[in-house]
């Protein structure tokens, strides 16, 4: 589980969409981590599952109408 | 998985092929109503653009969100430079409370992905129902017959659904390079206005400028990339939308400047030769309470990440500790701008 290649394989994606895309938008997102952060690290302390279950729901959560605000990952409980 | 995947996609994508012909459909009524030929790629092409109008103005109301919350944004602004002035050392901890602030204020200056991510589909699906009309099998209320006229629609001699790299025409490629300049001197004006305009001097310096710097050079290799593999239709929807997006900019810096920048400066101009109320830049108050030397911004420490988690909060300042909690680093009480807000929890 420590190297699946799926973990591996979403990382990559998610630092080259944070290196070669993102910085296209500029700052848009209301959170603190941004988006992709949030995903990055979600992914790297919770695996695959549940960092992309966890992402997720923080891209859901970021809409004009959310407050935004402080919203760091949750710890790993393991 | 893939085919799981797959199918997620054109439960999603199917829906957004109808929207996107449909409208499409329509806006091509309206101009061959008018008297365009049917089969000119002028209606097409004025259709495309219609399609776009219509796509952006249905996000509107995401944008007003957004006017709103930057006319709070001028009041918070002595607040976030006392919160500058405070966590100047620590980056991460200013971000942190920068961003507790806004939520308590419920005030955000960023628009959230949303909008993107809604037009990101919508973008494919235009590729993909121009790509497919010129392939011969029509995607969502196109009919062959729709389908064939897209497919042979000459705008200047150069086919609407034909690509840089698949074209027999060099009015195409023409036409597809001069889009592509014209993207990027939309993009490039839209990021000079923000930056020479709407930010204030210290903001020009650090990260935020430096990321905003590489944008300039990282979107002309984006658009020349999407230039080349793009049929011109989505060229012109592309062209069309950052033209928009630049409109939409200017408005915003004209009716609502950030404060401490020149277009401040240039609407308390206007306001006073118009004879209406002039508002008074929230940031030269707080700048000439302040002192007139800022303190020279501290390097962050390297911390690894579960020091950082556990990073106690700044020490206090000798002064605080020994005598009453009357320092001058101590936060002063938030003005409760929620309460006077009703729209708040929209």
């Amino acid at each position: 589980m420590k190297t699946s290649p799926l973990k591996w394989a979403i990382i990559g994606f998610l630092k080259a969409y944070r290196f070669a895309i993102s910085p296209l938008y500029g700052q848009v997102c209301r959170y603190h981590p941004t988006c992709s952060a949030y995903a990055l690290q979600a992914v790297e302390t919770h695996g695959a599952i549940r960092g992309v279950y966890l992402a997720a729901r923080r891209v859901m959560r970021c809409h004009p109408w959310a407050a935004g605000g402080y919203d760091p990952v949750p710890q790993s409980h393991r | 998985m893939f085919g799981f995947l797959g199918d997620i996609g054109s439960a999603i994508m199917t829906p957004l092929y109808y929207a996107v012909s449909a409208v499409l459909l329509f806006w091509h009524k309206v101009f061959s109503t008018l008297g365009l030929s049917e089969n000119s790629g002028w209606t097409w092409a004025l259709a495309i653009v219609g399609l776009t109008i219509t796509i952006r103005a249905a996000l509107i109301p995401l944008f007003v969100r957004q006017i709103k919350s930057s006319r709070n944004m001028q009041l918070l602004q002595p607040q976030i430079k006392e919160l500058q002035k405070k966590y100047a050392h620590d980056r991460e901890k200013l971000t942190q409370e920068q961003m507790k602030l806004w939520k308590e204020t419920g005030t955000n200056p960023f628009a959230s992905c949303l909008p993107l991510i809604l037009q990101m589909p919508i973008f494919f699906a235009l590729f993909r129902t121009i790509d497919r009309a010129a392939h011969g099998t029509p995607k969502g209320f196109l009919s062959v017959k729709d389908a064939a006229s897209l497919e042979n629609a000459k705008l200047l001699g150069a086919k609407i659904a034909d690509t840089f790299m698949k074209t027999d025409l060099t009015e195409t490629r023409i036409l597809t390079m001069t889009l592509v300049v014209a993207m990027c001197i939309t993009q490039f004006t839209t990021q000079r206005q923000l930056m020479s305009k709407n930010m204030p001097a210290d903001a020009m310096s650090g990260p935020y400028a430096q990321q905003q710097k590489m944008l300039l050079y990282v979107l002309p290799v984006v658009f020349a990339v999407g230039g080349v593999a793009f049929p011109l239709g989505v060229l012109i929807y592309w062209t069309t939308s950052n033209l928009w997006t630049m409109g939409q900019q200017f408005y915003v810096i004209r009716r609502n400047p950030a404060p401490g920048t020149p277009a401040f400066a240039a609407k308390q101009e206007r306001d006073k030769a118009r004879g209406r109320i002039v508002v008074e830049d929230p940031l030269k108050k707080a700048a000439e309470e302040a002192a007139p030397k800022p303190a020279p911004r501290v390097q962050p420490k390297n911390q690894p990440r579960a020091e950082r988690k556990k990073a106690p909060a700044p020490k206090p300042t000798p002064k605080q500790r020994g005598g009453p909690k009357s320092g001058p680093q101590q936060p002063k009480k938030k003005p409760d701008i929620t309460a006077k807000d009703p729209e708040k929890d929209i």
